[in-house]
């Protein structure tokens, strides 16, 4: 019988050095791979027909009003008892909602009226003496705070729900046992009992308090399903089941926006290839762990109010799973489960989650390269992003979490901040500090702006104004992170993290190709605003045409990287809670469209209400050079001040990238790798006709699985809003006419 | 400083369908014929915009990443019209490793310049003639030279989608010996904005766009008769 390779990593945990000792790199192509087993078919036509059901309730099936999720508050569920490899539901029944109301009483309340349910008295009553981090949170919030959270220009915030964005090492479990990792954490509790007891040791003895009890919870928990995970898995399939039931623990525990999976493939793919070769498991069988696994994952949900539903369209759970990368020693980190994965969107059909995330490499094997493009071509269910570029940054155990971050596995956290509106921000500096939708005084009074705008002036009082918000955004977020510390502390995830943790505060921007394009056009051409009655602004007028942000043009593209840049420098002025490190990110989620609806008319010519560009992308049309000089322009934002994620989402029509599947595979791999040679970060890659969706959306009855890579995750469209259905039908489809 | 100059109409970084591989295209100003169903009237009618060749490829040098199987596409137009400029950018995208496609109408069977691209693609225009001689000279000298050459029609119904006119072009292209490989363009109208904008008549308004089964057909009728 074949065994691991013994090492340091059996005594203190380190699950990447477990990897780098036993993991088999596999550099053929995908003609080794299996299709469902009739099992799997057979589930999946359950899973199916559920799914269906939910949509035709109106995207809901079921809430559990009465418990408040947690590990141990709902018997076992199953979908098909008989049939199921890998078990273990969020709550009794598969898709029916559990409610989670430490990140607020009020959105569990709102979330459960929407949907037709009612919060049972025993949870109200419950609450009604607790304090949760929503109250907290505006227990402290300053007036001004609350006016700009209230006008547009910080949205999103995590202040309501669960923050998310934290992967906990889910392997541990798999590697460690429940058991170990106890004694590992009870070992630290008691050297840190010795330290002086100052406010901030004594948080953390609280904490790992917090997580030794949720740690005990989670073998509790299994043990629901007659599962005892004290010890290491000992094979693929107890491995795999280990790692899930610490997932499913996390989200039982937590509602996080993101709560992502990690780096598990190829951490399987160990024991799996151990198995196959002791003869105890087929590639068949393999597959069949694998696509059980995943529809697992597919089937997660959280209880979401539909104003949370406009920030982040489609019922994501961001279950982003990184797949490929290459080592630090050269060896590449694809394994035949890196492919077994991505197969599963043939095997279960497209789908948006997991969020398969393909961490790109020049160096990555040709063969996966091109297998990748094949399956964004056919499913448009993959994003890619840079290795390369992440690597010599977070070394070679790092995952993605929810669309573009990254993080060392069990080693880094971040505080999730949402993001500020960059294009409202212009305005509000244009107007003297006023609200161009209210005309309520915002920020500090300044200079409005008469007539003809002049660059410079303009320029000097948008930086004076981000000065501004960027302190009050610092603030704001040490604000909501030091609650959410408090009273929604996220037990079992930083259970699975060492217990030094490393953290960023994520901040954001939205609007950014319409600031950038606004800048342009008040430098390159002449812009004049038009005033209302109360002298606020409301339109522009634009003479002579300008340089815009998409076209490679180096006049556009240079205020892009600068607006990035002085952003960023702005944020590290005020310090962050807990020592985190300031990180940025220009991603938007689907919140371009409801940001657009708060922003009046900008100096790009973009009409008062109408949506912004997604992420880092140009703004719609705007971008007509071609597909390679839109990526070009993206290419130039610098990653070292956006450490948070740069996201592009890029929609190409298929025959635009080639005339057959062969050539468009092959296209498609040069397009990834001309794009991340430059120091890219983020790749969303759509390959589809205008067409398609468009009748997606008049017949959605015909186009049920229709899935599209939006804003760092993929959805189904048909469960996109109608705003968001438009917005996406705007977006620039490099054709070539 | 490669100071030459000539005049584009514009230039478009991301195709997959324009020659091997991912391409630039760089459409030339100026053209030898009046084709009524030109899909670039504005690089017939306007008279383009002048730049340098040092500018051009130091735009053009951005997207050589991309390149593993593409290249720069020359077209227009008509790239061959423009000759000095021409060969002088084929010249300057081959210093820096850049491969170059000519796209041409075929019609200046110039040695030089065919010389000067790595490959080519040829658009026969035997929509209003049946003479074919042209592309004859053409070939021929892509033939001596070796040079892989792509052949493209335009296939609009009820001008060249005859059996006659399939015929004939199967049996020149048998006769010049270049390979049977071509690609049916279907027939569009998507360019009719652009005549309107130019405040020119677009004299195939009234024909019908060619569809899948139109190609289907001219391939089948095609390579019938390339065999014999």
């Amino acid at each position: 019988m074949k065994q691991f390779k013994k090492g340091l990593f059996d005594e203190a945990v380190d699950v990447r050095g477990f990897i780098q000792a036993n993991y088999t790199p596999y550099e053929g192509d995908e003609k080794f791979l299996s299709g469902p087993t009739q099992r799997t078919a057979k589930l999946m036509e359950k899973v199916n027909a559920l799914l269906k059901e939910e949509s035709e309730k109106g995207g809901v099936s079921d809430i559990d009003t009465e418990r408040v999720s947690s590990l141990l508050t709902y018997p076992a569920g199953y979908i098909d008892k008989e049939n199921e490899i890998i078990v273990g539901l969020q709550t009794d029944a598969p898709l029916k909602r559990g409610v989670n109301p430490f990140g607020g009483i009020r959105m569990a309340r709102q979330a459960c009226e929407a949907y037709g349910y009612k919060l049972s008295d025993t949870v109200e009553t419950e609450f009604s003496y607790k304090t949760t981090h929503n109250d907290a949170v505006f227990h402290v919030y300053t007036d001004e705070m609350k006016a700009v959270r209230h006008a547009g220009l910080l949205t999103g915030l995590p202040d309501a729900y669960g923050r998310g964005r934290i992967i906990g090492d889910y392997r541990r479990v798999a590697l460690y046992g429940v058991d170990k990792l106890i004694a590992e954490k009870s070992k630290e509790k008691k050297a840190y009992g010795e330290k002086l007891m100052d406010e901030a040791n004594i948080r953390t003895l609280e904490e790992l308090y917090k997580q030794i009890d949720f740690l005990k919870k989670l073998k509790d928990m299994a043990l629901l399903y007659g599962i005892d995970i004290s010890a290491p898995a000992k094979d693929a399939k107890e491995a795999i089941q280990w790692t899930y039931f610490a997932y499913l623990a996390a989200i039982k525990e937590q509602n996080g926006a993101a709560m992502s999976l990690g780096r598990v493939s190829t951490f399987f793919d160990i024991y799996i290839e151990r198995d196959i070769e002791n003869g105890i498991l087929t590639e068949e069988g393999a597959q069949e762990l694998i696509d059980d696994f995943v529809i697992k994952l597919r089937i997660t949900r959280q209880l979401r109010t539909p104003e949370y539903n406009d920030l982040f369209g489609g019922d994501p759970t961001w279950t982003t799973e990184s797949v490929g990368g290459m080592g630090e020693d050269g060896r590449t980190l694809v394994t035949k489960t890196s492919y077994r994965i991505l197969h599963t969107l043939y095997n279960l059909g497209a789908a948006p989650e997991p969020n398969l995330t393909v961490l790109w490499s020049e160096k990555l094997p040709e063969p996966f390269k091109k297998f990748c493009a094949k399956v964004s071509i056919d499913t448009d269910s993959i994003q890619y992003e840079n290795d390369d570029l992440m690597r010599p940054i977070y070394g070679d155990d790092y995952g993605i979490a929810c669309c573009v971050s990254a993080m060392k596995i069990g080693k880094q956290m971040q505080f999730f901040g949402a993001r500020c509106n960059l294009a409202k921000l212009l305005l509000l500096a244009l107007n003297g500090g006023k609200d161009e939708k209210s005309g309520n005084q915002l920020a500090p009074e300044g200079e409005a702006f008469r007539g003809v705008l002049d660059y410079a002036k303009v320029r000097k009082a948008y930086h004076k104004y981000m000065e501004w918000l960027c302190r009050l955004y610092v603030n704001t977020l040490n604000v909501i992170h030091y609650m959410h510390d408090k009273y929604a502390y996220e037990k079992i995830q930083m259970a699975l993290h060492d217990t030094e943790v490393e953290r960023f505060l994520a901040c954001g921007v939205a609007g950014f190709s319409v600031a950038v394009d606004s800048l342009s056009a008040i430098r390159y051409a002449k812009v004049a605003p038009v005033y209302n009655e109360q002298g606020i602004i409301t339109d522009f007028k634009i003479e002579g045409d300008f340089p815009k942000y998409g076209n490679d043009d180096d006049r556009a593209d240079a205020i892009a990287q600068e607006l990035a840049r002085e952003f960023s420098d702005e944020l590290k002025k005020t310090p962050a809670y807990r020592g985190a490190i300031h990180t940025l990110s220009v991603l938007t989620i689907t919140s371009n469209v409801v940001y657009g609806k708060k922003t009046g008319a900008t100096p790009d010519g973009r009409a008062a209400g109408e949506p912004f560009a997604p992420g880092a992308n140009p703004m719609h049309n705007r971008d007509l050079s071609g597909a390679l000089a839109s990526l070009n322009s993206v290419a130039k934002i610098p990653y070292e001040c956006c450490r948070d994620g740069i996201s592009n989402t890029f929609s190409i029509v298929p025959s635009a990238l080639g005339e057959n599947r062969e050539d468009r595979a092959e296209n498609l791999t040069d397009l990834l790798d001309g794009y991340f040679g430059q120091g890219a970060h983020h790749l969303n890659v759509n390959v589809f006709d205008r067409a398609k969706l468009v009748a997606a959306m008049e017949h959605p009855e015909l186009y049920p699985n229709v899935t599209i890579r939006v804003s760092g995750y993929a959805v189904n469209f048909h469960k996109l809003s109608k705003a968001h259905q438009l917005e996406v039908l705007k977006r620039t489809y490099h054709e070539r006419v | 400083m490669n100071t030459a100059s000539g005049r584009i109409d514009s230039l478009y970084c991301g195709s997959g369908v324009d020659g091997a591989g991912l391409r630039c295209v760089v459409f030339f100003s100026g053209c030898n014929l009046r084709c009524p169903f030109c899909h670039n009237p504005e690089t017939l009618y306007k008279e383009g915009n002048k730049t340098t060749v040092a500018e051009l490829v130091q735009k053009l040098e951005r997207y050589k990443g991309y390149f593993r199987r593409g290249g720069v596409t020359l077209s227009g137009g008509e790239p061959f019209l423009q000759r000095a400029f021409y060969l002088s950018l084929c010249n300057a995208l081959h210093e820096k490793g850049i491969r170059v496609c000519a796209e041409t109408n075929g019609h200046l069977a110039d040695p030089a310049c065919i010389a000067a691209a790595d490959s080519l693609i040829c658009d026969i225009k035997n929509q209003e003639t049946d003479d074919l001689s042209v592309y004859e000279k053409f070939f021929e000298e892509c033939r001596k030279q070796g040079k892989e050459v792509r052949v493209t029609n335009v296939l609009v119904p009820g001008k060249n989608d005859s059996e006659g006119k399939l015929t004939a072009l199967a049996k020149m292209m048998c006769g010049c010996r270049i390979g049977s490989e071509i690609r049916f363009l279907p027939f569009r109208k998507l360019c009719e904005d652009k005549y309107k904008e130019l405040k020119i008549p677009f004299l195939y308004a009234a024909v019908r766009e060619a569809d899948t089964d139109d190609i289907a057909k001219a391939e089948r009728i095609f390579y019938q008769n390339y065999q014999k």
